[in-house]
C-alpha cells in the first residue's frame, strides 16, 4: 500500500513587505538591533479585508495544478490556522466555498506552529484509512491584525507575518511520501507563548475594554524560557521521526525548522551536527507566518529546484502549546 | 506510516459528561430580557440551561468529563495517544484548548489538538479518532467536546433569540479498537458548505479587520462578539440535511432507517429533532433528546446525550445507534455504530 505523498504544494504570501527600518520606527526600536535580535529580514503583510481562507485560496491554485487536479477531485478539506477569517465558523469551511467544490468535509485544526505537521499528519490518517482519496491541507495566518504595534509589542509583533500555504494529498507512487510522522504537546507551561484574550473561561464575559487596555488580546512570548526547549524538542522530534523512518540524518537532503526564532532553529540543527547549507529556519525570509511558514519553505524549495522528486526531506516543527512534531517525507 | 488492518474498527470504550450545576430556568431568563418561558419552550423545547458561575473554561468542564471517561475505558490518562477537543468556546485564544485539558490531566507528551467544527464538532473529532484507531496509528483516543458558552452570551433583550438556546456542558468519549466483528464505528461521513457561514457565526476576533478586535466590537451597539443567527434559515437547512446525511451513513453500510434503534441528534433545537424524526419516520422512542434540561451545548450535546442514553438503559449491545450533527459552518455530519 502506498505511503501519502504531498502531490502537490503551492504558497502565497501578500506582496506588501514590511522592513525591520519600517516596524522599528513603530514600535520605538532600532532597524539593526531589531534584525540581529530576531533574525527575520523582512515580513510581509496582507491589505486589511483578507483573510487565512484568502490566502489558502490563492496557494491552492498552484498546488492543485502540481497535482494535476481540479478542486472538484477532492474528498475533504483540512484548515490549520490560529487567526481565523472569524471566530468561528473556520477557515476551512469558507476555503470550501471559494474553491467552488461541492459541501465535502472541512475540517479546521487548532496546533499552532506545529499546525502543519499535525495535519499533515491527520490527512495521512485518512488517507491510510481509505476514507479520503485527495485532500488539501491548508495552513494560513493573517497575523497583522492581531499585533500590537505600540512599544509595548517590541518584543513579539517583528516575529510574525502573513502568509499561506496549501498541500494536496494523497496515495503517492512506490517509495514516495511520508516515511515517518511524530507529534507531541507539552502544556506545562502553555504560557511561554499564547495569546490570552478573548478568553471564554473568564466569567461573566470573556473580553472587556480592562482586558484590551491591558492589551492581553495580543501574543505574548517568553523566548529566554522556550529558546532552550526548543533546541531539545528539535533534537527529540528529528531523532525519533529518523528513528522510526529508519533513516540516517545524512540520507535527509533538507531540513526545514519551524520556529519563530530563526536563530535558536538554526542553533538546533548545528547542534545536531547540520551543515547550515542543509537546513532552512523557516521564520528567516519573511518572519514566522505560524504553521504556515514550514510548508510555505517547502513549497519555495521545490519552486527553486533546492528540492526534487526522490529527495528525503525533513519538516519539523516547535511552537505554542508547546506542540511539536515532525514529517519524514520521500518528495 | 503503521499498517493498515482493512477489517480493524474503532469502539467507544467508555464515556462520562460533566455539566456545571447552576441551573438557569426559562423564568430566569425573563427577568433579564423581554421573553416568557411560553415562547422559549415553544420554539425550542428548552426548559433550562446549566451555565458556570465563576472562572471556569471548557477545559474545566472537559476534563471532569474526560476522567469519568478514562475511568469507564479503564484507561490511565498517561495511556493516552491522542487528545482531541472539539469546541466553539475555547478558554484562551490561543494554544488549543487540549493544551489545558493535557495539562488538567497531568500529562505530558501526547499530541492535543482542537477541532473546531461547532455543533459538528464532535462527529468530525469521532472521524478523526476513527482513522487513526482503525489505521492502528493510536490504541487510545481521548475527545471532548465541550462549550462555556455562557461567557459568550448576550443574555440581554438584544441578544435574546440566540441566547436563550445555548447552554454550558461537557462530554467525553476514549475510543480504541473493537475486538468484534462487525461492531464498533461503521463509518463517519462528514460536510461543509462555508456559503451559509454568516448564517450562524460569532464574528470577532476578525483576521478581516485591523485591528481584529478593539472597544467598539467589545462594547458597541452591534455586539460583534456574540454570536448572531438566522434561525429560519438554520432550521430549514437542519432539517434538510439531518436525513440528507443519516440516510448517506445508511446507504454506505446497506442498512436502512428501520435498523436504527437510537438516533441520537445534536440537540440544537427539540422541533428540528422532531421533524427530524418525522421525516425519516422514525418512531419517537428511537429517537434520543435532552435538550429540554440542557439547552444547545454545542460540541458537548451528542456526547452528553449518548452518556444519559447509556445511563437509561435505552441502548443494548448490538445495537445500531446513529449520531448525527449539524450547524454552524454550515457543517454537518453522522456516524454509525453497532454498540
Amino acid at each position: 500500500m502506498g505511503a501519502t505523498a504531498i502531490l502537490g504544494v503551492g504558497h502565497w504570501i501578500p506582496p506588501r513587505i514590511v522592513t525591520n527600518a519600517e516596524l522599528a520606527k513603530q514600535l520605538d526600536e532600532d532597524g539593526a538591533v531589531l534584525a540581529a535580535r530576531t533574525g527575520i529580514a523582512q515580513r510581509h503583510y496582507i491589505e486589511p479585508g483578507l483573510g487565512p481562507s484568502d490566502l489558502a485560496l490563492e496557494a491552492s491554485a498552484p498546488a492543485l495544478r502540481q497535482a494535476g487536479l481540479e478542486a472538484n477531485d477532492l474528498d475533504f478539506l483540512l484548515f490549520a490556522t490560529m487567526t481565523p477569517d472569524l471566530a468561528f465558523p473556520g477557515a476551512g469551511c469558507l476555503l470550501q466555498e471559494k474553491l467552488g467544490v461541492s459541501p465535502i468535509g472541512a475540517l479546521d485544526i487548532r496546533a499552532q506552529c506545529a499546525g502543519f505537521v499535525f495535519s499533515l499528519l491527520v490527512a495521512d490518517r485518512f488517507v491510510q484509512a481509505g476514507t479520503y482519496a485527495r485532500v488539501l491541507v491548508a495552513v494560513a495566518e493573517v497575523q497583522s491584525t492581531a499585533l500590537d504595534f505600540s512599544p509595548r509589542g517590541a518584543g513579539v509583533t517583528p516575529y510574525f507575518g502573513d502568509g499561506g500555504a496549501v498541500a494536496i494529498v494523497g496515495k503517492g507512487t512506490e517509495g514516495r511520501g511520508v516515511l515517518a510522522g511524530v507529534m507531541g504537546t507539552d502544556a506545562t507551561d502553555y504560557e511561554q507563548f499564547w495569546c490570552e484574550y478573548p478568553a471564554g473561561r473568564q466569567h461573566p464575559v470573556r473580553m472587556t475594554i480592562e482586558n484590551l487596555r491591558l492589551g492581553l488580546h495580543y501574543p505574548q512570548l517568553d523566548l529566554d524560557a522556550l529558546n532552550p526547549i526548543a533546541i531539545k524538542l528539535f533534537r527529540k522530534v528529528v531523532r525519533e521521526v529518523a528513528e522510526q523512518g529508519g533513516c540516517h540524518a545524512d540520507q535527509v537532503a533538507h531540513f526545514f525548522f519551524n520556529y519563530v526564532h530563526p536563530p535558536t532553529a538554526l542553533e538546533a540543527a548545528d547542534s545536531m551536527g547540520i551543515a547550515s547549507s542543509r537546513v532552512t529556519a523557516t521564520s528567516s525570509a519573511a518572519g514566522h507566518m505560524g504553521g504556515a511558514s514550514l510548508p510555505i519553505a517547502l513549497s519555495q524549495a521545490v519552486e527553486a529546484g533546492r528540492v526534487g522528486s526522490g529527495d528525503v526531506v525533513c519538516l519539523a516543527a516547535v511552537g505554542a502549546g508547546i506542540n511539536w512534531g515532525a514529517v519524514l517525507l520521500r518528495l | 506510516m503503521q499498517s493498515t488492518d482493512a477489517s480493524r474498527k474503532a469502539r467507544i470504550l467508555g464515556i462520562g459528561h460533566y455539566v456545571p450545576p447552576t441551573v438557569f430556568t426559562n423564568a430566569d431568563l425573563t427577568r433579564v430580557m423581554d421573553t416568557t418561558e411560553e415562547w422559549i419552550e415553544q420554539r425550542t423545547g428548552i426548559l433550562e440551561r446549566h451555565f458556570v458561575d465563576r472562572d471556569l473554561g471548557s477545559s474545566d468542564l472537559g476534563v471532569l468529563a474526560a476522567r469519568d471517561a478514562l475511568t469507564a475505558a479503564e484507561t490511565a490518562p498517561e495511556d493516552v495517544d491522542l487528545i482531541l477537543f472539539a469546541t466553539l468556546s475555547p478558554d484562551v485564544d490561543a494554544p488549543a484548548t487540549a493544551c489545558m485539558l493535557q495539562r488538567a490531566l497531568g500529562v505530558r507528551d501526547v499530541p492535543a489538538l482542537d477541532v473546531r467544527n461547532q455543533c459538528s464538532g464532535f462527529l468530525y473529532g469521532l472521524s478523526v479518532a476513527d482513522q487513526f484507531v482503525r489505521t492502528g496509528a493510536a490504541r487510545r483516543v481521548l475527545l471532548v467536546g465541550a462549550e462555556v458558552h455562557s461567557s459568550g452570551l448576550d443574555l440581554t433583550t438584544r441578544g435574546r433569540d440566540v441566547g436563550v438556546i445555548f447552554g454550558d456542558g461537557a462530554g467525553a468519549v476514549v475510543l480504541g479498537p473493537e475486538d468484534r466483528p462487525d461492531h464498533g464505528i461503521l463509518s463517519t461521513h462528514l460536510h461543509a458548505e462555508g456559503r451559509y457561514a454568516r448564517k450562524l457565526q460569532v464574528e470577532v476576533p476578525t483576521s478581516l479587520r485591523a485591528p481584529r478586535i478593539d472597544e467598539e466590537m467589545v462594547a458597541g451597539e452591534e455586539g460583534r462578539l456574540f454570536p448572531k443567527m438566522d434561525g429560519r434559515y438554520v432550521f430549514r437547512h437542519a432539517v434538510t440535511r439531518f436525513p440528507e446525511v443519516i440516510r448517506e451513513a445508511l446507504d454506505a453500510n446497506g442498512l436502512e432507517v428501520a435498523n436504527i434503534d437510537l438516533l441520537i441528534p445534536h440537540q440544537a433545537n427539540l422541533r428540528i429533532s422532531q421533524m427530524v424524526a418525522a421525516t425519516l419516520e422514525l418512531p419517537e422512542e428511537k429517537v434520543f433528546n435532552n435538550i429540554s434540561r440542557y439547552g444547545n451545548t454545542t460540541a458537548g450535546s451528542i456526547p452528553i446525550a449518548l452518556h444519559e442514553a447509556l445511563l437509561a438503559g435505552r441502548i443494548a449491545a448490538g445495537d445500531l445507534v446513529c449520531l448525527a450533527a449539524f450547524g454552524s459552518g454550515f457543517t454537518w455530519a453522522s456516524a454509525l455504530i453497532r454498540w
